[in-house]
């Protein structure tokens, strides 16, 4: 959590453009610093899919205003887009797998046609494991562990990831760590050896450990002065009170108190092979590949089995303000738990938050952004954790709409659990999410992101390969189930960052304003 | 490159097993350094079909198998550096107004038929050009290329369309400037302070009032003068047949008629001979911040390559020198960001553009003692050539870098190299040249380049004051 977001922006149509298609691999387009974590806890809503857009139905969409005269009367050019062709067959590489002695679950996936291979190491730790009184020390293990081996300096660990065209990142999550990298596709087996080096020999040098925490602390204070952080922090307080998903920032005096020992501590307790997974997807020599993770991990110790209190989120109707005077907008976080990627609800739920607020042409973005204009990047969003996951709205509107923005977004809400869909509607968003399913298993790092996330939420196999089918299976009634029974709005918790004063009156109607 | 020569071999041949893009001339083998033998370097060649249609739209077609999608890439010459002067912003929000409705497609059904046919899709305004693309599944790229084209003949827009956008977009400045701290610190204030010439120096994400300002009448003639097959590049990549695209991009962009262009105006910035200081407080904000922006050399030159090493040798990556001494051995901060264009990479810019290295730091920290540090680590470059080991690792970190660009986004990033070197350069197959130019690069052309381009009398310095309460 404690890692910087950028600071440039993308001026364009959109700053997140359909949600979750695009991972953080390679140098994305810069879009509007992500809220999340971007470790395995998160890959966003990942909508999970599996093969076969064979599956996927003609595209029927077609513009629903047809005007018969062409602009210029004495070209051909047709009023009607051309028919869609026939679906090309698209099938997610199967894995190689196999598990070491000490448990380590390894999966290698020959894909692509770039020379290069990506390697990830996804371990069951991070900020969910974490005390009350340590946030972020996860996030100081991570940083700690880049600072050197017992064989390697810190510059040393860079350099030789520079040498193999890459670089070796630690990324710290709720409920997954990951360490790896992207490398030109000859260095699979030095980048597999280099992880290993990582994460089972650390040195945790005292040295360094003054300067990490006060890069913490400057990490900390730029995020607090960011309003989408803020309003996270207090929705996710909210939501889940005292459980680890409630806690998203240290104080001060947390980070200030940071010691050795702890880290070492958290190290002990929460790292071992039994407890993570090796993905290496791209090209790559598979033998030398695997005969190096087999020599570098096979010493590992097991460690402990991962275990996480259930969390319970409540949400009730409420406002809660967090007081920015003078801010030309509101940023506005509107949600309320849902079931995760366990329950067979999900997918049909997934489908239902494309249509709401998902997707670019979705009902609230079409009107509070493309009828009203009152915001730039609204989108909805289901996000997801171990055995855990809420649905919300999230947009940054304009002050003196707030209350009107609101409105639209309830509005839409009820629209849709009182009426079903139409079909071809539905049918629009069903071929969004199976094209969308091919585009994020078109990238190593998504395909890696995909395969962890089936692995942390106990997803079977078929999975992958039945998930284009549940899609289209969801009917207009569904739709509108999903919504009343999982966005239960009149429980909706409403985070709002922005010009108290203003807003206030704007917003009482919908809810009892807390706090201060 | 080091890597065991037959670890390296055999991956080379699984490569090219799978991959048409990459070049099976593989260059003879190098000597690596002592510990490891000599690696062959895979190369990737970009494949790239070249058309000009009569009415002077420039279209470049490019297979890739890797997944069954097709990226639809269509970029004007037009960026926001050449919008009216009366108009600040107004590039930007004409692109927005590329999606309010053509003669077929009324407003939201551009958008609502990419989604329902399963793609995903945007727009960005840049500095030389405004770009559309379409990422979609391969069956469906006819319909596409008939929607891109329908709004290229023409856009039927309505007052409150506008009136809908410029709402929009004010709110896309509140959430990325005025309502975020450091907002637009690096890549907004800082070229308004570094350049001279109007055309690069005016607030381009647009003066609230100017886009209030903005008619319909605008939105008319910024279309007339600039959205003409003879001022557009269409790129069309993926799993495509190429014979099959050409004859659909003929039947549906065939027929709209060129325009006459209006000349370009001067863009050109003076050699500058003094430095330049700025400062700016932020309300916002809770740390300090320090940009500092070097004009970097013009397109083409040896020198520009050799930029793009140093660029990788300062400022990219943990290993990178500026981050080792910044970051790794004084605490001066915690992360050091920049580069060549921060609003696309080193290829993407046609007129003048920045190197621009930023950093937050702490209030006990001065923005001269980073400027010092980072001077240091300038004055090296300029003191004496690189050694080929460190000349071996910029080039490395640069080629895999460049193979990521191509990737970056599905895809996007290959269509959007292929599209400014046609846009710019009418020159598509150039893609393939950049890898062997960074190659050329000696340790006595990124000295000469060190010592013109990153004088302190090139360069121009932003601080953030911050005037955000303490957390």
């Amino acid at each position: 959590m404690a890692h910087r977001t950028s600071l440039i922006p993308v001026l364009g149509l959109a700053a997140l453009l359909a949600g979750a298609v695009v991972t953080r691999a390679g140098q994305a387009p810069p879009a509007q610093p992500a809220l999340e974590k971007p470790a395995a806890a998160k890959p966003a809503p990942q909508k999970p899919v599996a093969a076969k857009p064979s599956a996927q139905k003609p595209a029927t969409a077609k513009p629903a205003a047809q005007k018969a005269a062409a602009k210029q009367p004495n070209t051909p050019f047709p009023a009607e887009p051309p028919k869609a062709g026939v679906p090309r067959d698209f099938q997610v590489p199967e894995p190689k797998r196999f598990t070491l002695d000490n448990g380590l679950q390894v999966a290698l996936v020959q894909w692509g046609t770039m020379p290069k291979a990506r390697v990830t190491l996804s371990m069951r730790t991070g900020n969910a494991f974490e005390k009350a009184d340590e946030v972020w020390l996860a996030d100081l293990t991570g940083d700690l562990m880049r600072e050197g081996s017992s064989t390697r300096t810190a510059a040393q660990i860079s350099e030789e990831a520079a040498r193999m065209g890459g670089s070796l990142t630690v990324s710290v999550g709720g409920d997954s760590t990951t360490i790896g990298g992207d490398v030109l596709t000859e260095f699979g087996p030095q980048m597999v050896s280099l992880v290993a080096d990582v994460v089972r020999n650390p040195k945790f040098p005292e040295s360094e450990l003054s300067r990490l925490k006060a890069n913490m602390l400057r990490n900390l204070a730029v995020q607090l002065s960011q309003p989408q952080s803020l309003a996270l922090q207090k929705f996710r307080a909210v939501m889940y009170g005292d459980h680890a998903y409630g806690r998203v920032f240290p104080t001060e005096a947390m980070v200030k108190g940071f010691t050795l020992d702890q880290v070492r501590g958290f190290y002990k307790q929460t790292y071992g092979a039994g407890r993570s997974r090796l993905y290496v997807v791209g090209r790559f020599d598979s033998p030398a590949v695997e005969a190096a993770i087999r020599k570098t991990f096979e010493g590992w110790q097991k460690g402990s089995e991962p275990t996480q209190p259930q969390a319970k989120p409540t949400s009730t109707r409420a406002v809660h303000i967090i007081d920015r005077p003078g801010a030309p907008q509101s940023t506005v976080i509107l949600g309320v738990p849902t079931v995760d990627p366990s329950s067979p609800d999900f997918i049909p739920l997934t489908v239902m938050d494309a249509l709401l607020g998902g997707a670019f042409a979705s009902r609230i973005t079409k009107n509070i952004r493309e009828d009203k204009g009152y915001t730039y990047s609204p989108t909805s969003d289901i996000s997801v954790r171990y055995r855990d996951a809420y649905w919300s709205e999230n947009a940054d509107v304009t002050t003196t709409v707030t209350g009107p923005s609101i409105k639209e977004i309830f509005a839409e809400i009820d629209r849709l659990q009182a009426e079903p869909p139409s079909k071809d509607e539905l049918t629009g968003i069903q071929n969004y999410l199976a094209g969308t399913y091919v585009l994020q298993n078109s990238s190593r790092a998504g395909i890696t992101n995909q395969l962890d996330y089936m692995a942390l939420h106990g997803l079977p196999p078929t999975y992958a390969s039945t998930y284009v089918k549940q899609v289209y299976a969801v009917t207009p009634e569904q739709i509108s189930e999903m919504a009343k029974k999982h966005v239960v709005d009149d429980r909706a918790t409403i985070v709002i960052v922005g010009d108290r004063k203003v807003i206030e009156e704007q917003v009482k109607a919908f809810g009892s304003i807390t706090e201060k | 490159m080091p890597a065991r020569a037959i670890t390296a071999a055999a991956a080379a041949a699984v490569v090219l097993a799978f991959s048409p893009v990459l070049d099976a001339q593989q260059p003879p083998a190098r000597r690596g350094t002592a510990a490891t033998a000599a690696a062959v370097p895979s190369k990737v060649t970009v494949p790239v079909e070249y058309h000009k249609l009569d009415n002077g739209l420039k279209v470049v077609l490019s297979r890739d198998t890797s997944s069954p999608t097709a990226v639809v890439g269509i970029y004007y010459a037009i960026g926001f550096r050449i919008e009216p002067k009366d108009r600040t912003g107004f590039a930007h929000l004409f692109e927005h107004m590329m999606f309010q409705g053509s003669e077929h497609l009324g407003k939201n059904e551009f958008i609502s038929l990419v989604e329902s046919n399963g793609g995903v899709l945007n727009g960005s305004t840049r500095f030389d050009f405004t770009n559309y693309f379409q990422i979609v599944p391969v069956h469906t790229l006819e319909t596409v290329l008939w929607a891109e084209a329908d709004r290229m003949w023409g856009l039927k827009i309505t007052q409150d369309n506008l009136t809908n956008q410029q709402g929009v977009v004010k709110n896309e400045v509140k959430v990325n400037v005025l309502n975020q701290p450091y907002g637009g610190f690096p890549w907004l204030d800082l070229p308004q302070h570094a350049n001279t010439n109007w055309y690069n120096a005016h607030n381009f994400y647009g003066e609230l009032a100017d886009l209030d300002a903005a008619t319909l009448a605008d939105v008319q003639q910024f279309f007339k003068t600039y959205y003409a097959p003879n001022n557009a590049a269409l790129v069309v990549s993926g799993d495509i047949d190429t014979k099959q695209t050409l004859e659909w991009v003929r039947k549906y962009f065939g027929g709209i008629p060129a325009s006459k262009l209006a000349p370009q105006p001067d863009i050109s910035e003076p050699r500058q001979e003094k430095e330049r200081r700025a400062s700016r407080e932020d309300p916002l904000a809770n740390r300090p911040a320090v940009a500092v922006g070097y004009h970097a050399p013009l397109r083409d030159t040896p020198e520009y390559y050799a930029m793009g090493l140093i660029d990788q040798l300062l400022v990219q990556g943990a290993d990178s020198r500026l981050y080792q001494s910044l970051v790794q051995k004084r605490g001066l901060t915690g992360e050091v960001d920049g580069g060549i264009n921060l609003l696309g990479n080193m290829f993407d810019v046609k007129g003048p553009t920045l190197f621009t290295v930023y950093v937050i730091h702490d209030a006990d920290k001065k923005a001269d003692d980073i400027i010092a540090a980072v001077d240091q680590e300038i004055t090296r470059l300029q003191n004496a050539p690189v050694t080929k080991e460190e000349l071996e690792l910029a080039v490395v970190k640069r080629r895999s870098r460049l193979y990521a660009d191509y990737e970056q986004f599905v895809g996007f990033g290959r269509a959007n190299l292929l599209a400014a070197f046609a846009l710019f350069d009418d020159a598509p197959a150039k893609i393939n040249r950049l890898e062997d130019e960074f190659r050329k690069v000696t340790p006595e052309t990124i000295q000469k380049a060190a010592r013109e381009y990153l004088r302190p009398t090139n360069r121009t310095i932003l601080t953030i004051v911050p005037k955000g309460k303490a957390n």
